[in-house]
Formats: structure tokens, sequence, C-alpha cells
């Protein structure tokens, strides 16, 4: 048997160390706040075990958030794989690969914002009064005031929007790269075969670029979790609590309203848990 | 039903023409191929039959009715790829039926016509598979299957058989040509295999930069080449070509070249005295020489390759490299002279200049 060289074990470990110590004490000391008692107004804490946890299942606050979470994380995600596959096929069949480069070009630059101005940019647009994003209501009902951010029903999907406004275009993109890489041959098949233009790409294309499309949807749906800043901007939560997602909700128990950080700490760590479990049986299903 | 007619079609991308002014009547039942060099076109004049490719002039007609326009689903034709293109995530039953269930065909009825097509080519234990579980020349018939269950008026082939191996490629050629036999579906195959070409078709479209160069039946391509382009393309060995000189001589004809003098009856040939020709003459026509014989080709062999039944002897004359297939017993051994004769039957002339054939056309 040749011996094995030493050396990528020499490289590889100090990075995996600092990586596990940078990652795990955080986790392990979340986990150990959740289990005491502690405010921000106080120095004095005790260990109170689980009730932390048992008051968040009689918290309705904490209930409605786990409830919108779940909304935003379901809105988010179909809106953007629908505009992404909707848009990237329409561009496939309709634009000249001249247009494409345009469209691209175009459709990228959201992303490339960053959050915060994007939601800024945004804010305003659905400005009641000057926004662009309401001027068609305006121009309709002859100045009649819509105010989508303010209002419980319509402002997860106001916020919502401009989330798919950054990543369902940006993804449109990469679908279009993906129709791109097909080869002709199946496509061409199809239309012998009396497919018409939907038929080609709903039962050859899309079921083709199955893996892949699988995968933008998990980036898609673990960049969802991350839409504090999104919300916080747009939104802070309201009206009422009706965009406060679990992080919104967690963030200001622990520091805006009441500074109890072991109580925000057991949502962090029942969201942590939740989220691995999920997303590890998500995983397991697509792999089978 | 069935015919194919293409009147002045032309294909061009852009300033590039691929297709000029092409002219053919393909009739029905008709089993045609289309050869030629890469890049002749044939692989464009299929696709424009089968409406993947735009027709940028002229008229394609399939069944007396123009179909220019038509959708490639539309025309009633099936085709065959050279790569199979299969559905990838589809099972082999699926990939069959595809085209049917577009056709919203009854479900019972389907299963039927899959069962019979897999029978037909042997693929029923595949059924449930996905294509990358099977192999080359399986893939290959389901993709005739595809074909076949759509009874279209109208195959068409495009190298079908250029992925497989020669013994692979001999089987499914026979298979074709059996399926082309029972089914007797207007059919239209494009390769640049000779052997193929020659046992399946009924006629040969040799093509050359997008024009067609002859159309006939295998054994008229052969024998009778319309000019020097065909008669080097066609036959394997190729045809040896020798430059001469036409001059007349009593009743007969000479052909000079550098160093040999033929004497020819010459009345299959339309000649005229002075003229520069090209002498062609297929190696297995050349046939060992005794003595005293006239019209000689000889020289000294200088490259032998056995093939078999049969070898081939390589020798120079007159500053030309020619070859003669010759039985393995008759074959000399290297570096010793040779002498073939050749008998005038066999052999070939063309203009020096336009390369078009001096046979007589009445013969
Ligand atoms: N999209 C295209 N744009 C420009 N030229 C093209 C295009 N497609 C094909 N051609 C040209 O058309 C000519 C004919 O191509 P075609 O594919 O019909 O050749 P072929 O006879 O099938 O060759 P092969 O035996 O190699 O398959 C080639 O010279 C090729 O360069
Ligand atoms: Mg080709």
């Amino acid at each position: 048997m040749p011996r094995r060289s030493s050396l990528p074990v020499t490289f590889v470990v100090p990075t995996l160390i600092i990586l596990l110590i940078l990652s795990m004490v955080p986790t392990v000391y979340a986990v150990v706040i959740a289990l005491q008692n502690r405010e921000l107004s106080s120095t004095a804490y005790s260990y109170v075990w689980f009730s932390n946890f048992v008051d968040l299942f009689f918290d309705r606050r904490f209930l409605n958030a786990v409830w919108v979470s779940v909304k935003w994380e379901v809105v988010t995600v179909v809106a953007t794989m629908a505009v992404a596959i909707g848009l990237g096929v329409l561009m496939f069949e309709v634009a000249s690969p001249r247009l494409r480069n345009i469209y691209c070009l175009l459709f990228i630059i959201p992303v490339l914002l960053p959050r915060v101005s994007a939601a800024f940019v945004w804010k305003f647009a659905y400005h009641p009064l000057y926004g662009i994003a309401t001027y068609p209501y305006r121009l309709l009902t002859g100045g009649l005031i819509f105010d989508p951010l303010s209002k419980p029903a319509t402002a997860l999907f106001a916020v919502a929007s401009v989330d798919v406004w950054q990543w369902g275009l940006f993804f449109a993109v990469i679908v279009l790269k993906l129709l791109e890489t097909l080869p002709p041959q199946p496509i061409e098949a199809a239309r012998l075969d009396h497919a018409r233009r939907w038929q080609i790409h709903a039962y050859v294309t899309l079921p083709m670029l199955k893996a892949p499309l699988i995968s933008l949807m998990f980036v898609k749906m673990i960049e969802s979790l991350r839409s504090f800043d999104l919300i916080y901007v747009m939104t802070r939560g309201g009206p009422g609590v009706a965009t406060e997602t679990l992080d919104m909700y967690a963030f200001s128990q622990g520091f805006i309203e009441s500074g109890k950080v072991s109580y925000a700490s057991a949502m962090a760590v029942l969201m942590m848990i939740a989220t691995v479990i999920t997303f590890t049986m998500l995983w397991k299903r697509v792999q089978a | 039903m069935s015919a194919i007619t293409c009147s002045h079609v032309e294909k061009s991308y852009g300033a590039t023409t691929v297709i000029r002014d092409l002219n053919l009547a393909i009739e029905e039942h008709e089993f045609v191929v289309f050869l030629g060099p890469s890049g002749c076109g044939k692989s464009t004049l299929l696709r424009m039959l089968a409406g993947l490719e735009d027709i940028s002039g002229g008229e394609v007609s399939i069944g007396g009715k123009v179909v220019n326009d038509l959708d490639p689903g539309d025309r009633g034709i099936a085709m065959v790829f050279q790569n199979y293109a299969l559905y990838p995530h589809m099972t082999i039953f699926d990939n069959i039926a595809f085209g049917l269930k577009r056709q919203k065909v009854p479900k019972t009825e389907i299963q039927k016509r899959v069962e019979a097509v897999s029978k037909t080519l042997g693929l029923d234990p595949y059924l449930g598979r996905r294509p990358a579980e099977l192999s080359g020349g399986q893939q290959q018939r389901v993709a005739i299957a595809r074909a076949m269950i759509k009874t279209p008026k109208v195959f068409l082939f495009d190298e079908p058989l250029s992925n497989l191996d020669a013994k692979l490629r001999n089987h499914m050629r026979i298979e074709i040509a059996r399926l082309h036999q029972s089914l007797k579906t207007t059919t239209v195959y494009v390769t640049h295999d000779q052997l193929e070409a020659m046992t399946l078709a009924d006629r040969i479209v040799l093509l050359r930069d997008g024009r067609i160069e002859q159309i006939g039946s295998p054994a008229e391509i052969y024998e009778r080449p319309a000019n020097l382009f065909v008669a080097g393309f066609i036959g394997t060995p190729n045809m040896n070509f020798i430059d001469v000189t036409v001059g007349r001589k009593g009743n007969g004809w000479t052909l000079t070249s550098a160093g040999t003098v033929f004497t020819i009856d010459g009345s299959r040939f339309k000649l005229q005295h002075g003229e520069r020709a090209v002498l062609g003459i297929r190696p297995p026509d050349l046939k060992t020489a005794g003595s005293n014989a006239d019209s000689l080709l000889e020289g000294t062999a200088d490259l032998i390759e056995f093939h078999g039944n049969d070898a081939l002897v390589i020798f120079g004359s007159g500053g030309k490299e020619i070859s003669a297939l010759v039985p393995t017993r008759e074959c000399p051994a290297i570096n010793s002279h040779v002498r073939y004769a050749i008998d005038e039957q066999s052999l070939h002339l063309f203009d020096a200049k336009s390369g078009v054939s001096l046979l007589r056309q009445s013969l």
C-alpha cells in the first residue's frame, strides 16, 4: 500500500478546527442561554431549563410569527421559481440571442443591489402618494390612496414582491442558461412528436433540468430564511404583526421591546432545529 | 399519397448558401439515400423535409401537399436522429408512447401499439428502463420504434447507424431493410457510408456542395457514374484515374498517357480526335495479364494490402499510383513487376475539363 502523504491533513485540519469553533461555539452558547432566564436589564440569571420553550407555545405572537414565516417561505420560493421558469422559458422561446444577452444583463442588476438599498427603493415605490408602483392605481381611480405596505392583507405580498424582483429575475437568467445547455435533438424530436411549445417545456426540457432546478429551489429556500434586512427596512414586522417573521420577533423580544435574551434564544434554537429537520427531510426526499 | 417533391429548393444561412436550386422527386414506397461528403448539405436537406429547418426558397411537398409552412408535427413524417435523441428522463415505454399521448390517442390503444412495435423490434424486456440503461444499438431501436409507432407517411433517417460499431451496424442495416420491406413506407436516409447506401437504396441521390451530382439506382451510379466526382466518390477502393489524350486510329481509338498507349474500339463513348480525357478504371476491373496482351498497365508493386479474399496491389505506372484488386492467390510478391490488362467494357472516360462522362447516353 502506498504511503499516504500527510500534507492534506496538515492543511485541512487547522481550518476545520477554526470553522468548527466559529460555528459551534455560538450555537452551543445560544442553546445554553435558551435554558436560562437572562434579561438585558439585569445581570442576575439562573437556569430555568425548558420553561422558555413551554412559554413559547402559549405565546400567540410567537405562533403568529411561525405562521408568517411559513407563509413568507412558501410565497417567496414559489413565486421566485414561477417567475424564473416563466421568464426563462419565455426568453428561450421568443428572444433572439442578442436580445437575450441584453435581458440577462438587465435581470442581473436587481440582485446586485444590496438588500437594504433594494428595500428602500421599493419602500418609496410603494409610497401611497408619490410611489411609482402605486401610480397606476392613483391614475385609474382618480387619486384614491392605496398603501400596500400598511395593509395587513397586502403587506407580506408587497415585501415578497421585492424579494421576487431580486431573485426571480436573477434565477430567470440561470434557467435560460440551463435551457441553452440542453441538447437540441430531444426538443426537435418532441416537435416531430406533435408536442406544442409549452408541452415541450412541460414534458421534455424542464424534466431534463429537474436536478438543477431543485438545487436552485434549495438555494432560494435557504436565502428566503434570511429576509430580516428586507422586512426590517420595509415594514419592521408591521402593520401590527402582519409581517413579523420569527427572526423579526426574536429580535424585538431580545433587543427592542423587552430585552428577554433567553426567550429570544429559545426561539432561535427552535428555528434552527425546525430548519435542520425540514431541510434534511426534503433533501432525503429529493435524493430518493 | 406519400411522394415527396422538391422544386427549386434553396437554403442559405445569411450569406452562405448551403442548398442550391435543388429538384428532386421521390416516389411513394421508395427508399432514397442521400449520399455525399461531409458538409454537402445532406442533413440540412433532410431537416428541411422534416420542418426543423426553414426553407429559404422553392417548394417542398409531401403527398401532393405543399408543406413549407407546416409544423414538423403536421407533415406526417417521423425522424430518427444520429444520436437517437431519446427523452433521457422517460422510460422506454414513455419514450415510444410520447407522440401518441400528445395526439390524445386512448390509453388502451397506446398500450396495444407500444407492445406491438416493441415486439417487432425486440424491445419488450426494456420498456421499464431509461435510455441511459440501454446499449447504443438498443437505444437506436427505441428511436426507430418511436418513429414507427406514429405510422408516418415518410420515414427520415439521419445517419442512424454511425454511432454503432461495425457489427451492430450490419445487423441494424438489415433490420432497417427488413422494416422497409414489410412497411413499404417512403424513406429518406442520409449517410456517408457507401455500403449502407448501396445496400439499402432504391435510388441514391449523390450530393456535393448543396447540388445533386447524380440520381440513380446503386448499380447505375456504380457502373455509369455521370462525372469524375461521382466516379471518385463511389466504390472502395477508389477508382484509378489516368490522364490521356484521345486519338483516332483506323476504326478504333487510342488513348495515350505518359508511357502507355491503350487501343480501344470506343463505340461506347463520344470521342473526338485530340481531345484530353480522363480514363477511369476500378481496381477490381484490372486483370492479371499474360505476356502478350495489349492495353496494359504495368509497374513495380510497391505496396500490397491484404483484404482477405482479395489483395490490393499498388504500383506506380507513368508517374501515377495505380491500385488493382486481385484474388489473393494471384497476388504478386512485393517489388516484383506486375502487368494488368484493361477490359474495355469496364472503362470509364470523362472529359478532362468538365469532368462529365463521355459515355453515350443511349447505352
Ligand atoms: N446554422 C448554420 N449556420 C451556418 N452554416 C451552417 C449551419 N448549419 C449548417 N451549416 C453549413 O451547412 C453545410 C451543410 O451542413 P449539413 O449538416 O447539412 O452537412 P452534412 O452533409 O449533413 O454533413 P455530415 O455528413 O458531416 O453530417 C455545412 O457546410 C455547414 O457548415
Ligand atoms: Mg449530417
